[in-house]
């Protein structure tokens, strides 16, 4: 890396920018709020088949239309983060962004002008021998401090970052959980190995209502967005599979909708964050799906309102609150700004 | 570009939008939005020929997604060859409670429940199928039930896991016996409605039994509908699967036993809504009601609830109540002990027990006090004296015998009778007018329906094919009171199945079940004599306590039950109790032994035939307590039984059985009874025979051989407790009745009927003589409080809003529930009393037969019914209500009257018209009253009412009386 903040790697045109990375991106998160400089920060996490990965911030300035690195903020992190994600807007922004990483261990980073230093390592294993990495997470947006993760174990973990402590542990699957999603300040959704998306109540955790079982048994489910618009509303999607599953929590069992336009497996959802009825998907297929839920599905299903072409297999997609007109994507060592 | 303006708003939803004028409100921005044309384009379907091969993907590398999520362990092992995760250590979840390991090497709780956690694996050590445990979906004193999925077949199965204790294990055996009867014998294409069975077991030391996965209970149903009854085409709907269930059961010979609510299932995902009978965990064979205390309360049948012997029957009771039930939302007979159990029947049918009954019954004394001379009885003038002998106790009486007071329910209904409950139970709301005067002439139907199976005798009550021929079953206009066909035979059906068990086929229980559980303590099939000549004492005899006793002698000699007999058996039963007793039963070709390894010979069963394993070491058996087999087998009589081969019921040309009933005693005995098989004869056969192929005799003595015959019930043929209401009945009537022309004769000691095979003797048996009996069916004042003209919807009835008449909504709206569990947990209970503690020969372990007894009691234990309360919910055994009596006596000496109606007549009828008439017309279906729902229907029943003259002539014409229907043939 260069010394300096420079704009690096990007190509420009209006509608995109695009940012290449050193190495193949997985781990996406745009942070809620602009820093100073009223640029928006985008955490980029590494998908290395080694032990140290590595996580850059970097800014975009959508005047400029420009990326900007910064060779302080970025660390590393031990095997590829399995999601990044900045803290939730809040009405009293602090000094400095806080991020978290998930991966081994839940991390906790501060963001600060120049450098990010770890906050918090949250290990809730009761062994040093072995632990469960966990394969994502969900920072709750109506009470900040609180994280659930999610891990192989078959648990969902709640976290309190204030006091650094575990909150409750729930047994939430029969198998090992891909996905974790809150939907209000004590609910939170999950999917698992199990093919299951079940929803617990942090006041009743002893049970959990199944919404939705992959058809066939057992078949994972692996991503999970919950319609922060419509919460009735939810979408997963199946491994292996070109399906994005619209659920309706009011009606479960049966998915309100099936979106079936991909040609090959969706690797990411990203519901639209200011309307209620707009969901992105991407996929192998390198195509990003823009789609509007009809309220009744025409014979021959549902086609999609706009697509976008990549370059090569799509594994990440951000839609942010904070930008709901870009659309952020990954493939390959790219990352690139869509304009929506 | 545009107005990307970054902003500091917390709020997600109150965000600058990128077209802020479109998005006043980001639900009503929602249609409106569009994706604009920059990065992206208009979406066009593009020809399948991408760049990008999903397949050839598949193969380079897996995405992302994949790797960091189903992969992540394989992905961290690359990123550190150091890492490594074991699922061993993943919190287990749990599913067994209590969850600590103590018996069977950590696997069994303290209970000797197997300890499951999800994805627990079964597995078949024959088959290596694997049972992939994924919850829990009920326990109970039998062990719990498992939902599993099989991978091999990519379903979902029930499975039951029994108790790692012999008792259990033997107990669950005779399910899977029984079911695998009636799956494969009698519905091998499952249009019965009967749960079918899959599998079955030995892992970790327990039996596991696997059956389909089924849904919702009916009762989680009604409780879904909050206790609020179900619409009338649904309680039809359902009505006749389960008929067509308990046809089979009826013509297979088995009873259920504990026939519930709870114990049907709706099926998954059927339209319109399927239902299934399950839980045959204490079932029997008709010849093998070796348990006394059975059946859930609320659904116990009086005579079951007497100690009366009992026959499928009691599963058309149990059914009737259900019905009832399915209507009202609410038990029919909430009964929060015995004794408020049979107040209420008494109270809501109108009448009691036939005298016939309750002179037999062993439990009479508990609830009926003898009024009446006896001795004009037994000189058959009961028909002459108009009112029973028998008066059922007053809550008082009752406490003073008891030494306490009687447990109590409390009221649903604030009517007393059946017609006035249904009459006017709470229609639905919003109902269009027109739609009430439809209802309320289905509800006319139901009642009748109703009362032909919630009939205190069981020789009157219908049989399932009876009842299915009912209006409200067949959807038929409703105009008369329904008089049932005379029971058809079912000759061809019955013998096209008897047929295959034929020796020559081979023991389908040991061909077909026997093989997984190879390896266990397996005896090699006696494919004993047919004709085996076994000392009384040594007799293999299942049902009687005495039998164990003498088993120790002869044990091999046990074997003929498990030979198929090619042509008779010869069994003797002996019962120490009464030294003298003895049966004999011979039974051609061995039908029933076709079907009986299940049954209830629950001590021997697996050591013969079977070829389950069970060895019967003679040790063991001789260690059962008196206490293992219900009282109604030791009497105090003996008797004898003996049935004449008849290859009859296999074919054709054996147009007969017969059994022979006498007593060593020397006492008179109403022995021999030459029946035809099962399903044959219409149970009403007790009161005449008219067939004039079947011929009856019927001898008829005093006391001691009525009451050994009642003892013998168990050795005999399905009708044959059937007959002995006719017996008694007979007491009016001469001492023998010959009816037909008789080929067998038997000393005229005996009662012989011999019934011959078609059809030709389903006999509609009328009581004789009975006309006499009509008296003072007037005379009988009800109790003011019966009847109640305010009717006020308390409790659960309040509100009555529309449920789902759909039926097909029903299997969806309900889907994903399960319950096994609640209906399991019930039977546990009771079977856990009532093993007999096959301990004799344990399946898995030969435990000390002695340690299996200690929990089976003779008696009653008090969980049983504080256990049904609590299922429930409805009853409050705290609950003191205190009723009246309304056992008049005068209402008791109706009884004798319903004997001169014809088969279905039902004494409760009887009181009940005339009850109405004292109090309240508005509720009889009388002609001449005011009819409240304008059924004009009834008004002139003119085709029913053909011996309105007689008996009847006390009542008023204003009120539909028990005349309506009572046709003398």
């Amino acid at each position: 890396m260069e010394n300096s903040t420079q704009e690096s790697h990007h190509l420009r045109s209006e509608n995109s920018v695009t940012h290449e990375s050193p190495y193949p991106l997985y781990a996406m998160a745009v942070s809620s709020s602009p820093s100073r400089h009223h640029n928006h920060r985008i955490a980029l996490g590494s998908f290395l088949e080694e032990y140290t990965n590595r996580v850059d911030v970097v800014s975009f300035d959508p005047d400029s239309l420009s990326i900007k690195t910064h060779p302080g903020l970025s660390f590393d992190h031990p095997y590829p983060p399995t999601k990044l994600m900045f803290h939730p807007p809040s009405s009293n922004p602090s000094k400095s962004d806080l991020l978290a990483s998930s991966g081994d261990y839940l991390r906790l980073w501060e963001v600060r002008e120049n450098s990010i230093e770890s906050v918090a390592v949250l290990n809730n294993s009761k062994t040093s021998e072995f632990c469960a990495p966990l394969t994502s997470f969900d920072w709750n947006e109506i009470e900040p401090k609180r994280i659930g993760t999610c891990s192989i174990d078959t648990t969902c973990t709640i976290w309190d970052i204030e006091k650094n402590a575990v909150e409750t542990q729930l047994i939430a699957h029969d198998k090992e959980v891909y996905d974790i999603a809150w939907g209000e300040a004590r609910v939170f959704a999950s999917v698992s190995a199990d093919g299951s998306v079940r929803i617990f109540d942090l006041r009743d955790k002893e049970h959990s209502t199944i919404i939705y079982e992959s058809p066939q048994p057992d078949t994972p489910l692996l991503r999970l967005a919950w319609n922060k618009q419509d919460l009735r509303y939810m979408a997963t999607i199946l491994m292996d599979s070109n399906k994005v599953v619209i659920l309706d929590i009011r009606s479960p069992a049966l998915p309100v909708a099936e979106l079936e336009r991909h040609r090959a497996s969706v690797n990411a959802i990203a519901w639209a964050p200011h309307t209620c009825r707009h969901i992105c998907s991407a996929g192998d297929d390198s195509q990003a799906l823009i789609w509007e839920l009809p309220t009744v599905a025409g014979p021959n299903g549902i086609d999609p309102m706009s697509m976008y072409s990549a370059g090569s297999e799509i594994n990440q997609l951000q839609w942010c609150a904070a930008q709901p007109d870009w659309i952020a994507i990954s493939f390959s060592n790219k990352m690139q700004l869509l304009k929506v | 570009m545009d107005e990307v303006s970054p902003n500091n708003d917390a709020e997600p939803q109150a965000r600058d939008l990128g077209r802020a004028s479109d998005s006043a409100e980001p639900s009503s921005s929602s249609g409106r939005w569009h994706p604009r044309q920059f990065a992206f384009r208009g979406y066009a379907s593009q020809p399948e020929t991408g760049p990008m091969s999903p397949s050839l993907r598949v193969v380079v590398r897996r995405p992302m997604v994949v790797r960091l999520t189903k992969e992540i362990v394989e992905t961290y092992r690359i990123c550190n060859p150091h890492f490594s995760y074991s699922e061993e250590l993943n919190p287990k979840r749990y599913l067994t409670s209590p969850s600590v390991g103590v018996l069977n090497d950590g696997y069994d709780n303290a209970n000797s429940d197997l300890i499951l956690t999800v994805n627990f694996v079964l597995v078949n050590p024959d088959t290596k199928r694997r049972y992939i445990v994924k919850d829990v979906l009920g326990q109970g004193t039998f062990g719990q039930v498992a939902k599993c999925w099989v991978p091999e077949t990519c379903s979902f199965v029930a499975v039951k896991i029994i108790k790692n204790q012999p008792a259990y294990s033997q107990q669950a055996l005779v399910e899977v016996s029984i079911l695998t009867t009636l799956n494969k014998k009698y519905d091998p294409e499952d249009k019965h409605h009967i749960v079918r069975i899959y599998d079955y077991f030995v892992c970790h030391q327990h039996l596991c039994i696997c059956f389909e996965l089924l849904d919702t209970n009916l009762y989680e149903l009604i409780k879904i509908n909050h206790f609020r009854g179900l619409s009338l085409s649904i309680v039809q709907l359902f009505s006749k699967q389960i008929l067509h269930g308990l046809a089979l059961l009826k013509d297979a010979g088995i009873i259920h036993c504990d026939l519930k609510p709870e114990n049907i299932l709706l099926c998954t995902s059927m339209k319109p809504a399927e239902i299934k009978i399950i839980d045959f965990g204490s079932a029997c064979v008709e010849e093998r009601t070796v348990y006394s205390y059975i059946q859930s309360r609320y659904y116990r049948s009086p005579e079951v609830l007497l100690g009366y012997q009992y026959t499928t029957a009691i599963d058309m009771w149990s059914f009737g109540c259900i019905v009832a039930e399915l209507f009202l939302g609410l038990p029919l007979f909430p009964g929060a002990s015995e004794f408020d159990l049979l107040q209420r029947m008494i109270k809501i049918l109108g009448g009691q027990p036939p005298d016939y009954v309750l002179k037999e019954a062993k439990n009479t004394s508990k609830f009926f006090k003898c009024i009446g001379n006896v001795h004009d009885m037994e000189n058959f003038q009961a028909s002459i004296c108009q009112r029973s002998v028998y008066q059922a106790l007053s809550e008082e009486e009752f406490e003073a015998r008891e030494l306490k007071k009687p447990s109590i329910g409390k009221e649903y209904f604030n009517y007393m009778n059946l017609e006035a409950i249904v009459t006017n139970y709470p229609y639905r709301k919003k109902l269009p007018k027109e739609d009430i005067i439809k209802e309320s002439q289905v509800r006319l139907a139901l009642i009748d329906f109703l009362r032909g199976l919630v009939e205190f005798d069981p020789a009157k009550r219908w049989s399932p094919f009876q009842a299915s021929g009912h209006p409200f079953v067949t959807g038929e206009p409703f105009t008369c009171p329904y008089q049932p066909p005379l029971e058809t035979p079912r000759m061809l059906v019955a013998q096209n199945i008897k047929v295959d068990h034929h020796p020559g086929g081979g023991h389908w229980f040991a061909a077909g079940l026997s093989p997984n559980v190879v390896g266990r303590n397996r005896v090699p099939l006696h494919s004993s004599p047919n004709f085996q000549a076994v000392p009384y004492a040594h007799a293999s005899s299942y049902g009687s306590l005495g039998s164990h006793g003498s088993y120790n002698d002869g044990a091999g000699l046990g074997s003929s039950y498990g030979s198929y007999g090619d042509n008779a058996n010869f069994f003797a039963y002996y019962s120490p109790v009464g030294p003298s007793a003895m049966n004999i039963s011979s039974q051609g070709n061995g039908k029933m032994l076709g079907s009986s390894p299940d049954a209830r010979w629950r001590n021997f069963q697996f050591s013969h035939a079977n070829g389950l394993g069970m060895s019967p070491s003679a040790g063991n058996i001789a260690s059962l307590p008196l206490g293992t087999s219900p009282s109604q087998f030791t009497p105090p009589n003996s008797y004898g039984q003996f049935s004449v081969g008849s290859p009859g019921q296999f074919g054709p040309q054996s147009p007969a059985r017969g059994s022979l009933q006498g007593s060593p005693l020397g006492k008179p005995a109403a022995a021999g009874q030459f029946n035809r098989r099962k399903g044959w004869t219409y149970s009403g056969s007790s009161q005449v025979q008219e067939s004039s192929s079947s011929m009856h005799w019927q001898g008829h003595h005093n006391e001691g051989a009525n009451s050994g015959q009642a003892e013998g019930s168990s050795q005999l043929p399905n009708e044959s407790p059937l007959h002995l209401p006719s017996n008694l009945n007979a007491v009016g009537r001469k001492q023998q009745q010959v009816v037909g022309g008789i080929s067998s004769g038997f000393p005229a000691v005996q009662n012989v009927s011999g019934s011959f095979a078609q059809g030709s003797n389903r006999q509609w048996h009328q009581t004789l003589g009975a006309a006499d009996d009509m008296h003072e069916t007037g005379s009988s004042l009800p109790n003011p409080g019966d009847w109640d003209p305010n009717y006020s919807d308390e409790l659960l009835l309040e509100e009555v809003e529309e449920e789902s008449s759909d039926k097909s909504c029903l299997a969806t709206e309900f889907g994903k529930v399960m319950h096994l569990s609640s209906a399991e947990s019930l039977v546990g209970i009771r079977r856990s009393t009532n093993v007999p503690t096959s301990s004799t020969s344990s399946f898995i372990r030969q435990h000390g037969p002695a340690q299996s007894f200690t929990h089976v009691e003779p008696g009653k234990p008090p969980s049983h019914d504080q256990y049904f309360g609590q299922m429930r919910g409805l009853s409050n055994p705290s609950h003191f209500v205190p009723q009246p009596s309304h056992n008049s006596l005068s209402r008791l000496g109706q009884q004798p009257a319903q004997r001169l109606y014809y088969g279905r007549a039902t004494s409760g009828r009887g009181n009940e018209w005339n009850y109405n008439k004292m109090q309240a017309p508005a509720s009889s279906f009388n002609n001449g009253g005011p009819h409240p729902h304008g059924n004009n229907s009834f008004i002139n029943g003119m085709s029913w009412g053909r011996r309105a003259s007689d008996a009847f002539t006390s009542i008023p014409p204003t009120s539909r009386g028990r005349k309506d229907y009572g046709r003398i043939a």
